[in-house]
């Protein structure tokens, strides 16, 4: 290719190169950088290029290769021109048929497209996939669709028209104007306003000036760089030379990281043939203008990232941060004025001047303008680099670009700029994101990280993982950041241990305050932040490392053999019943799970399984079915017979419980097996609270409920039902040394509407409690529930088996926010239960005082709560009828302790009961609590740890040591060869057979089922640390 | 199981008497830069490319060259993780724990390969066949967990995948 002496020369060549015909007729572009050709792009390439030859269709069909699409979840990613199909995993042996079906006969390879699993629509270009379709790609807009190696491909779109524009017409003091006008701020992470940058270098006296490219991304979870560089080379180039420009700058450099090689290649081409074009070098196109640009690779320090030690690297000494001022732009590289900005900064500089600065500006927040590109990555579907207007939320760039979270996990936090940046947590996810949005929330835009967090995260580890960052690559030169980290990570090291003190974390926020004091550059004075971050938003989960030796997101490997237990709130050992499950001894599984948990049976058909959602299996492809293979052992083991529990000694200590729910239950069972003298009060003629009066009996058959109840009796436990405490006090003067509280929530929360009091409107506790009691059901005729909890599910399902003509639930959110199971939700629908979606009622009506139905308004989702979950806004004018006879409420449910005499213990405003989490005594003298009363209403399996802790904590208090039994590793079986393939699913009674009775709707797995399941289990427990 | 560490002294193959001629790569090397302070990295850069680490002489005969102390350019050659000075092994395995890989577990990963291969990071194993490091983030963070096996990236591993992975390598090792 000629040198180009003139503006006008490049513009003809531009024509030239857009007008000339295409090189084929068809294209087959794929993405051949870093990350497609990680997930076998290579390989594709291969077989494209060999398919391609031996059919003879090099002339007719061109291939290219591209830079990244962003799309790197999808990888490799193929695209067939002209039509622009884009096809996601392809694999080398798709080539062919891509080729013969798509390429030759216009066809479209369904399987091949990218699939909505929200919608289950798949889509055919990158418009139709939501990925793409909810981003603004500016600054990618070549990425993925010229071959970075082509500055043809460049120059035959908009490349170097903005330089054209710049040199043929437009004044160094325009251009900083128009950049100026643009609002850009820089990308690389202060956001200082790159106008303002560029004007003070240029008004810098000394010569010569210098304009560095920062392309040394070091930020850990950001990759944009990489990616245009990789990808767009030339509008790197293009900007630098605006830049050079307009600030007078005859020399530069892009200081790339060396862990970047096609970047540098890419780079290293582009300038040649810039530099073969005449748009690099001296008199640049013909003009007064000249600019040399050469490749700097770093050589893998962090801090180089900062100004001033980037400016040291290249200088050929340590890469240590000095004093500002004197700022770059006064005395920067070889004292010389420099200029320093990010390659994504850069690029957006070529847009401004070819769209205008008011284009720029007219997208964003007030002050921040144009688009952003995120890096988003960590517990996503889509990770990638997703391109928006500033000002977009982290909902939009999560969850409708993103695709949402892993394994459709919670949400938890997105981690934003980096070790110099911090959290947003899930109440943010709707704040439209800019440079100071971000700020006021403790995080920074940093370059666009934004690694997504899910509720299997630990937020400690994670601090503690950062302050490992930083106190690696502190340069050492400040005292406060070398020292005040390495203390930082010391805490840190040791809470995630297990270790933690109280006093810790007061102590860290006193460190971090000197650190960020005392640090002369930024990665000092910004280190603390993601500590401070998490300690601001996630406070309670440092409290349970450093209080109850608990990692709530069961990640921290010192504390827990394996997640599932360790998530278990009753730390039943999981994968040793697992194993013995696998070998055949399903007694001796049931025996183990006894000694943490008295209600195998129970738990093996309604226990809402924590374990499963962190079992790593699921990682691999699904996790465990521990749920199932309980529910398997214990049925066998009740056929088989339950053998009677050991013989203790009676020792001395009487404890009074008051309620025989799961927690009473619980509690009276290990207290009875340390030998102590134990009485379970309960107002109800039945045992079981809610699992007797609450979950229907086609969950949850009455006879499997009674055999565990009556073997907990056999450990030593007096029931004493149909009795009613009228005080703690009484008990506690009646010659009992320790009473547990565990009166559960039955006390239901009411609309709190007119018309609410009176005949045929229910509360969904008591409604399930009389029909579960045997008293004599009212005729239900159309049916109104209303809720989205497993009450809620569970009165109208029971509803259904009741003869009701209709059964409607109204629940102000959608399916995603419901409380209640999926499954639940699943077989209520399959039985006929109507669901309506965001609907609240707004009053009950009634003519001549009987019921008529409920009057109800449309909702929708507005904006995040404390929790991320949308808040239901009701729209006007959208009020509406619901016909019913009966109306069920099952809204919330609060403990009632209307009946108590005497002196209680403190309450929250929740009426909930406040307790010590580790040791669950209440703040009366001898009195401790779990179950409902305390949490609300909430899981069998909770209530069961909280019996659990409780008994220990008594046992201790009556001069016991507290010791739970023995259940340590019987075997250290590890399946030889692991199963694999899907969950087991058990046989489920049909919808129309469920509709007539409460027979037990699931069954069992199989022996063989439940052999080949248990040997999914991967055995973390085993694995050494 | 011995390897060799960073901290032990290097015994270097190009181990020569004072006053003897300087290694004729090395000669190539610092022909193509120039003597100015800013060309100290890149020359580090391309003789560690040429002989796989830096050992003590090719410092000297660098700070020779650009005229400056040896204590200036260790100095320097030691700030940066990039450089080394012991022999690597012949297959370079990094493993990122760069943030998205590390809160995709790529601790399993590190633990994987320390069992496997039993070595510490930084270490490399006594046959010389492997070395192992970890490495702050590698820009691949969509790909997370990744491992790069002598610049092949290996993309969504778990402990079991990469495992295959290193098998793999052992196999063709052991084939030699």
């Amino acid at each position: 290719m000629e040198r180009l002496t003139s503006v006008a020369a490049l513009l003809g060549l531009k024509e030239r190169l857009r007008a000339a015909p295409k090189r084929a007729a068809a294209t087959l572009s794929i993405c051949y950088t870093t990350g497609c050709r990680a997930l076998g792009g290579v390989r594709v390439r291969e077989a494209i290029e060999r398919e391609l030859r031996e059919r003879g269709l090099c002339d007719r069909v061109a291939l290219q290769e591209t830079g990244c699409r962003g799309f790197c979840e999808a990888g490799p990613l193929v695209v067939v021109g002209p039509a622009g199909i884009l096809y996601v995993r392809v694999a080398p042996e798709d080539v062919p048929e891509i080729i013969e079906r798509t390429v030759l006969q216009g066809e479209v390879i369904e399987r091949l497209l990218s699939l909505d699993p929200a919608t289950g629509q798949r889509g055919v270009r990158e418009d139709d996939v939501p990925f793409y379709k909810h981003q603004t790609r500016l600054v990618l807009r070549h990425c993925g669709h010229i071959d970075p190696k082509s500055v043809e491909d460049y120059l035959g779109l908009d490349g170097y028209a903005a330089l054209a524009k710049v040199l043929g017409g437009m004044t160094p003091g325009q251009v900083v104007a128009e950049v100026a006008a643009s609002g850009l701020r820089g990308r690389g992470g202060a956001g200082f306003p790159t106008g303002r940058k560029w004007e003070l270098c240029r008004a810098s006296l000394g010569q010569p000036k210098y304009l560095i490219c920062n392309a040394d991304e070091g930020d850990p979870g950001a990759f944009m760089d990489r990616s245009v560089c990789e990808a767009d080379p030339h509008a790197v180039i293009e900007g630098m030379l605006i830049g050079a420009y307009a600030i007078g700058c005859t020399e530069g450099y892009i200081y790339c990281r060396a862990e970047y090689p096609i970047a540098i290649q890419h780079l290293t081409k582009a300038i040649a043939d810039a530099e073969a074009l005449g748009l690099l070098g001296d008199n640049i196109l013909g003009s007064s203008f000249s600019f040399h640009l050469k490749i700097k690779q770093g050589a893998g320090a962090f801090v180089c990232g900062e100004e001033t030690a980037l400016i040291a690297s290249i200088e050929g000494r340590r890469g240590m941060p000095r004093a500002r001022p004197p700022f770059p732009a006064q005395a920067g590289l070889f004292g010389k004025p420099t200029n320093i900005n990010n390659v994504e900064t850069f690029a957006c500089v070529p847009v401004i001047l070819n769209r205008g600065a008011a284009f720029f500006a007219s997208m964003g927040t007030e002050k921040s303008k144009g688009t952003k590109i995120f890096a988003v990555a960590g517990k996503v579907k889509n990770t990638g680099l997703v391109e928006v207007p500033m000002g977009a939320t982290l909902r939009q760039i999560v969850f409708d670009i993103g695709g949402g979270i892993l394994r459709d996990r919670k949400f938890k936090a997105a981690q934003t700029g980096g070790p110099s940046g911090g959290c947003i947590p899930a109440q943010y996810l709707d704040l439209p994101i800019d440079y100071d949005s971000l700020q006021a929330v403790g995080a920074i835009m940093g370059s666009g990280g934004l690694i997504v967090l899910d509720d299997a995260t630990c937020m400690v580890e994670l601090a503690r993982f950062f302050l490992d960052f930083v106190q690696n690559e502190s340069c050492g030169k400040c005292v406060p950041c070398r020292v005040g980290t390495r203390r930082m990570l010391e805490i840190l090291t040791r809470i995630t241990r297990g270790e933690g003190r109280e006093g810790d974390v007061a102590l860290l926020e006193e460190i971090a305050a000197t650190v960020k004091a005392g640090s002369l550059c930024g990665l000092g004075q910004t280190a603390p932040n993601p500590v401070l971050s998490t300690i601001r938003y996630f406070r309670d989960e440092f409290d349970a490392h450093i209080r109850e030796r608990r990692c709530p997101a069961a990640q921290c490997q010192a504390l827990m053999r394996a997640s599932c237990s360790h998530t278990c709130p009753a730390g039943v050992n999981v994968p040793e019943y697992v194993a013995l499950i696998a070998q055949g001894r399903h007694k001796e599984a049931v025996q183990l799970i006894r000694k943490r948990n008295p209600f195998p049976s129970v738990c093996g058909r309604v226990c809402d399984r924590p374990c499963e959602a962190k079992c790593r299996r699921g990682d691999l492809d699904d996790s465990v079915s521990i749920r199932a293979l309980k529910r398997f052992a214990s049925d066998v083991d009740a056929r088989e017979g339950l053998e009677a529990p050991p013989e203790v000694a009676k020792r001395s200590g009487k404890v009074a419980i008051v309620g025989a729910g799961p927690a009473g239950l619980t509690c009276g069972y290990f207290l009875g097996f340390l030998g102590r003298r134990v009485t379970v009060f309960d107002a109800l003629p039945v045992a079981g609270g809610m699992l007797a009066v609450g979950i229907p009996a086609y969950r949850l058959p009455r006879d499997v409920l009674q055999r565990e109840i009556d073997y907990i009796c056999q450990c030593g436990v007096k029931l004493r039902l149909r009795h009613r405490v009228k005080s703690l006090g009484s008990l506690l003067d009646g010659g009992f040394d320790a009473v547990f509280l565990a009166v559960g929530a039955h006390k239901g929360l009411g609309l709190g509407l007119p018309g609410e009091e009176g005949r045929r409107v229910y509360d969904a506790a008591a409604f399930l409690r009389q029909f579960s009691l045997g008293q004599r059901m009212p005729r239900l005729g159309r049916v109104a529930v209303v809720g989205g909890g497993n009450a809620a599910i569970d009165s109208a399902r029971t509803a259904v088996r009741l003869g009701a003509e209709s059964v409607t639930v109204l629940y102000r959110r959608t399916r995603a926010e419901m409380p209640a199971y999926e499954e639940e939700v699943h077989e209520a629908i399959e039985e006929g239960v109507c669901i309506e979606y965001l609907v609240a009622p707004t009053a009950v009506l009634r003519s001549n005082g009987s019921l008529a139905g409920l009057e109800c308004v449309r909702m929708q989702l507005g904006t995040a709560d404390q929790s991320g979950r949308r808040r239901p806004v009701p729209i006007a004018g959208s009020e509406h009828r619901v016909e019913a006879d009966s109306v069920i409420v099952a809204i919330s449910q609060q403990p009632d302790f209307g009946a108590f005499e005497g002196e209680l213990p403190k309450v929250t405003r929740w009426g909930t009961l406040v307790v010590d989490p580790v040791t669950m005594k209440t703040s009366m003298e001898r009195v401790w609590a779990g179950g409902d009363c305390v949490s609300g209403a909430a899981t069998v399996i909770q209530a069961i740890g909280g019996g659990q802790k409780a008994a220990m904590a008594i046992d201790k208090a009556l001069g016991g040591e507290g010791l739970l039994p023995e259940d340590e590793e019987i075997t250290n079986y590890a399946a030889k060869s692991r199963s694999s393939g899907k969950r087991p699913k058990p046989r489920v009674l049909s919808p129309a057979k469920r509709r007539r009775g409460f027979e037990e709707i699931v069954t069992a797995i199989t022996p063989a089922q439940a052999c080949r399941e248990a040997r999914r289990c991967l055995r973390c427990d085993l694995e050494e640390d | 199981m011995h390897s060799q560490g960073r901290g032990e002294p290097s015994r270097s193959p190009l181990l020569r008497n004072p006053g003897s001629r300087m290694d004729p790569q090395l000669q190539e090397v610092l022909s193509r830069h120039g003597q100015s302070r800013s060309d100290l990295i890149p020359i580090l850069q391309d003789a560690q490319a040429v002989f796989g680490y830096l050992p003590n002489e090719v410092l000297a005969d660098v700070a020779r060259h650009l005229n400056v102390s040896e204590a200036a350019v260790k100095g320097v050659a030691s700030f940066y993780a990039q450089f080394y000075f012991e022999p690597q092994g012949k297959h370079r395995i990094r493993v990122c724990r760069g943030t998205a890989c590390h809160v995709r577990g790529s601790f399993r990963i590190r633990r994987m390969v320390e069992r496997k291969l039993g070595m510490k990071e930084g270490e490399t194993t006594p046959d010389m066949m492997f070395s192992y490091e970890t490495v702050a983030c590698l820009g691949a963070c969509a790909l997370s967990p990744v491992m790069i096996i002598d610049g092949t990236y290996y993309g969504r591993m778990t402990s079991e995948r990469a495992e295959a992975v290193v098998n793999e390598y052992l196999r063709q090792a052991k084939k030699g």
